[in-house]
């Protein structure tokens, strides 16, 4: 790589930041569901005041991609990895965002004992997560192999989300009075299960960017 | 050599050359270079090159400096047999004939494959009498019959608001941008199907160039347009195809959108991402 080394480095500090806002969004997933599971209000409210972090982290890292685009003109494998980044940087927002939703149900849960202990949304959260880290690290390594196994991981995330579905579903109509809890779980479930999504729609750009095919796996 | 506008139809159908676009169905070619090489001297510019070019659309050549793509232009027309020691092999065909043959007509040629140089040349002569110099060449002398080529030539070019009030000035004092255009209608009066052109808009300004690309953009509904340019980016804005050539060689011809978003040679990868050239 001799031509362009300005360009090189604004690309390669550009994929340097958007891992770091990527494992920070790992990581307040992870936040996220250690204080639903623990009742810890006082880390949820924490994650809903950082959620201007992320907020500012994609409006920076988004005036990045196209100040590239518009003065140095890339092309080919280039504007691949332009285009793929200005995707790639929403879907992370996104994740954060449901992180923060997760947190918000955990405020609106309250201390009330859990109606039946908590079996399959932290195996969700625990696959969501590793799905956000392989999508990241498949991304800065170029690992289309990576990418594709971990998008195959995203239908054992859907099983689950719609067995939690069902199980909260049977407890509501049993019982009225666990409705509030079991309807907020259910949020839950469908963040970790849209944290997949995201975490999927990564892999198919990160695909795009080594291959140049543009494909829809999952959805 | 004939100026027949009419686009002769192959007996057959078409297997190997590489045409862009790959399989899909388009109009015949309109040139189909066969296994083109081209030596000055003991020095080989052009390797076995293959590509068909189709009926007006812009095709773009690009490469790095003495990769062959002007050479191989100038031999579209011949501008090429004005070096003596040239030698070529393979076939050139337009329309089904071959350029490289010897009996060829360069007069018809030349007219039916114009070309337009890097540098804006008019002659040292009006607006009007650089239109008409090559229709008179051809023996059309009827001062009527003049004005309404040059007029329309002029309108095609894009240049003809600009000038018609003063069709008997000196070309010279037309600006960069302008003796451009002068130059292309002066290559559209004689009624080509094909426009070569060199470089065309690397003396002209940003403004002066963004209306050269423009009016290539219009030319591509009657004329097929070759245009060689060292920028990628005008290639990338202009043309429907492009070529890539290194050393002599045909690396890549694709459809334009292809070549700058997923080439499939990682040589032209290299090039088109600036990362050697």
């Amino acid at each position: 790589m001799t031509g362009r080394p300005s360009f090189q480095r604004q690309l390669e500090e550009l994929q340097r930041d958007m891992v770091a806002m990527g494992t920070r969004v790992e990581e307040v997933i992870q936040q996220a569901v250690t204080a639903l599971l623990d009742r810890d209000q006082e880390t949820a409210r924490q994650i809903i005041a950082g959620d201007d972090y992320f907020d500012q982290r994609e409006l920076e890292l988004e005036r990045r991609c196209l100040s590239l685009v518009a003065l140095q003109q890339p092309v080919a494998s280039d504007l691949r990895l332009l285009g793929a980044a200005l995707k790639i940087i929403t879907d992370l927002e996104r994740m954060a965002d449901h992180a923060q939703a997760i947190a918000k149900s955990t405020l609106r849960l309250g201390t009330e004992p859990f109606i039946k202990p908590l079996i399959d949304i932290p195996l969700m959260a625990r696959l969501a997560r590793g799905m956000v880290h392989d999508a990241l690290t498949a991304y800065i390594s170029q690992n289309e192999a990576l990418a594709r196994q971990m998008i195959a991981r995203d239908e054992e995330l859907d099983r689950l989300y719609k067995q939690v579905f069902h199980d909260l579903l049977e407890f509501m109509v049993e019982d009225r009075r666990t409705i509030p809890q079991a309807s907020q779980l259910l949020f839950i479930a469908a963040h970790l299960e849209r944290i997949g999504d995201h975490a999927t729609n990564i892999g198919e750009w990160v695909i795009y960017m080594i291959t140049g095919v543009r494909s829809l796996m999952n959805n | 050599m004939t100026t027949a506008t009419t686009v002769a139809v192959p007996a057959t159908g078409q297997s190997g050359p590489p045409r862009a676009g790959g399989s899909e169905a388009g109009p015949e070619p309109i040139i189909r270079v066969q296994n083109l090489s081209l030596w000055y001297g003991p020095v080989q510019a052009l390797k076995n090159v293959s590509m068909e070019i189709r009926p007006r659309r812009v095709t773009a050549i690009i490469g790095p400096s003495g990769c062959g793509k002007s050479t191989f232009l100038k031999t579209l027309n011949r501008m090429i047999s004005f070096v003596p020691s040239v030698r070529t092999e393979g076939r050139v065909l337009v329309d089904n004939e071959d350029i490289l043959a010897p009996h060829i007509d360069l007069v018809a040629l030349r007219s039916y494959v114009g070309m337009v140089f890097q540098k804006p040349n008019p002659f040292p002569k009006s607006i009007f009498e650089n239109v008409a110099f090559g229709p008179r060449l051809r023996g059309i002398h009827d001062r009527a019959r003049l004005a309404e080529i040059v007029e329309r030539s002029l309108r095609q070019a894009a240049l003809w608001d600009e000038v018609k009030d003063r069709l008997n000035h000196p070309a010279l004092y037309l600006s960069g941008g302008q003796q451009q255009r002068l130059c292309i209608a002066r290559a559209l009066a004689v009624d080509p199907q094909i426009i070569l052109m060199d470089e065309p808009a690397s003396a002209l300004d940003p403004a002066a160039t963004a209306k050269l690309e423009d009016l290539l953009q219009q030319l591509e509904n009657d004329y097929t347009v070759i245009i060689v340019t060292h920028n990628m980016q005008q290639a990338a804005r202009v043309s429907a195809e492009t070529a890539f050539f290194l050393d002599g060689e045909l690396i890549e011809f694709d459809a334009t959108d292809r070549i700058f978003t997923q080439p499939r040679d990682p040589r032209t990868e290299a090039y088109v991402t600036g990362r050697f050239g």
